[in-house]
């Protein structure tokens, strides 16, 4: 049974047992606007949270993607290679950026839920 | 003007490449000036323009330039009847009002300040069908200009932009400019665009822009925009910096403004240093943007001309990537000439 999580960094994270997948929230693509690349993560990388990843490249600006929890790289999306407007169209599903190896199972607790998340939204707004 | 509307910056530009946009540009300077004798010679100074060939309903583009022949501001300047007298309409840059208007001050008479008109910009391949019921709108080339009505107020209508393409800009009193562009907006064939977009159709269609690949330090030539220049006013000394002009024209140019290609997949952004092959700064990315037209990210940049043949590289996140240089504009412009 997988569960779904949230980041202050707009990141989303989903668990299934041992293997994290992480991507940007609905609200961050809006925000960056027409998204053109996505420069993937090298897969073996060993990370921690909140280390910077990777880079998302939109026509307004360059953002950097931060990992919530700390792991090993074991794969990315290949389809943004060629198509980082997927990630404008579809961000919290298809277009999943990279999958982590979770090391400390207990970080997840320290993200938020989707409630969380929103009400959190609504603090940045003002 | 927002960045963009709900659709998007790729979507409005090609948007204006496939039909027609609409931009509101009223943040944008607007002046009237009478073309007496003595604005005529007030303007002389700071305008590289020989204003006894400036013809009636003709727009130009140029400069006010300081007294190194630096761009204070890049403007666009015509000549027109606005109730029936004769005036110099200028549009000049938001960016730069404050200076200009100081210029306009303390050197010119009897000028009107547009401040109540609206500039609305049709760009694009259908802006023609779009904007016919102005009729005036038939009778104008590229760069030309005409004053015409539109409920019973008196509008400026020029061919003009900021796309590459065909279009038009209007200047229109602000208290009838909400009822001109809903019976634009009506029309299917135009939807409403904002700045991202005017920022990338400018890129790919080469033009320039003032904090970018302009500014008080970078003359006209060293802009290569030296085809704007009345080369009659280079001999004359009530011209700014018309010696330099002038030693500029005859000798060397140490830098070239040329377009520049990702060919990784890299976004090139501007202030970005420009490197030779020995890592050496050679230039520097002026504007950048991502062209949906041509499927990578483009640029504007100098560079020093004795490396215009020589592999160019910049710094991104540590990995160094070659970039190509390409002649502007990056797509070929659809304006329409004649007359």
């Amino acid at each position: 049974m997988s569960e779904k999580k949230y980041s202050k960094d707009h990141e989303w994270i989903e668990i299934d047992n041992d293997i994290a997948t992480i991507g940007i929230t609905n609200h961050a693509q809006e925000s960056l606007g027409d998204i053109v690349f996505v420069e993937l993560p090298t897969i073996g990388k060993q990370v921690s949270s909140n280390d910077e990843v990777c880079v998302i490249e939109s026509v307004k600006a360059a953002s950097d993607i931060y990992t919530p929890i700390d792991g090993e790289i074991i794969e990315v999306n290949e389809k943004l290679n060629d198509n980082g407007a997927l990630v404008n169209e579809d961000p919290e599903n298809t277009a999943w950026i990279f999958k982590l190896k979770i090391k400390e199972p207990s970080q997840f607790n320290d993200l938020m839920t989707l409630s969380e998340y929103q009400e959190f939204l609504k603090t940045e707004e003002k | 003007m927002p960045i963009n509307y709900e659709k998007g910056i790729l979507n409005e530009h090609l948007q204006v490449r496939e039909s027609a946009g609409l931009f509101d540009v009223s943040h944008m300077g607007q002046i009237l000036i009478p073309a007496d004798e003595k604005n005529i010679i007030s303007l002389s100074k700071f305008i590289p323009l020989d204003f006894n060939k400036v013809n009636f309903n003709r727009c130009y583009y140029s400069f006010l330039l300081n007294n190194n022949a630096g761009i204070i501001d890049d403007l666009i300047i015509s000549k027109i009847q606005y109730q029936q007298k004769d005036f110099f309409y200028i549009v000049y840059n938001a960016s730069r009002k404050k200076n200009d208007e100081e210029i306009f001050i303390n050197h010119l008479n009897n000028y009107i300040l547009l401040t109540n008109n609206s500039l609305i910009a049709i760009q694009g391949p259908n802006s023609e069908k779009i904007i016919n019921f102005i009729t005036e709108s038939k009778n104008l080339f590229f760069m030309q200009t005409k004053t015409s009505n539109f409920l019973n107020k008196e509008i400026i209508i020029s061919r003009t932009g900021y796309t590459g393409e065909d279009g038009f800009e209007i200047s229109i009193p602000n208290d009838v400019s909400n009822q001109f562009i809903e019976i634009l907006l009506e029309n299917s064939l135009i939807k409403l665009c904002g700045l991202g977009a005017r920022d990338s159709l400018r890129i790919e269609a080469g033009l320039s822009l003032y904090g970018n690949e302009l500014n008080e330090k970078i003359t006209p030539i060293e802009a290569s925009l030296t085809w704007s220049l009345h080369k009659s006013r280079l001999n004359d000394e009530s011209l700014n910096g018309s010696k330099i002009l002038t030693n500029q024209l005859n000798g060397e140019i140490k830098n070239l403004k040329v377009g520049l290609k990702s060919i990784s997949r890299t976004m090139l952004r501007s202030n970005t240093k420009i490197y030779n092959i020995d890592k050496n700064q050679i230039g520097y990315i002026s504007s950048g943007t991502f062209s949906p037209i041509m499927g990578s990210s483009i640029g504007i940049g100098y560079i020093n001309k004795s490396e215009i043949n020589n592999k160019i590289y910049i710094l991104i996140r540590n990995n160094w990537e070659e970039l190509n240089i390409v002649s502007l504009p990056f797509i070929q412009n659809r304006y329409k000439r004649g007359g």
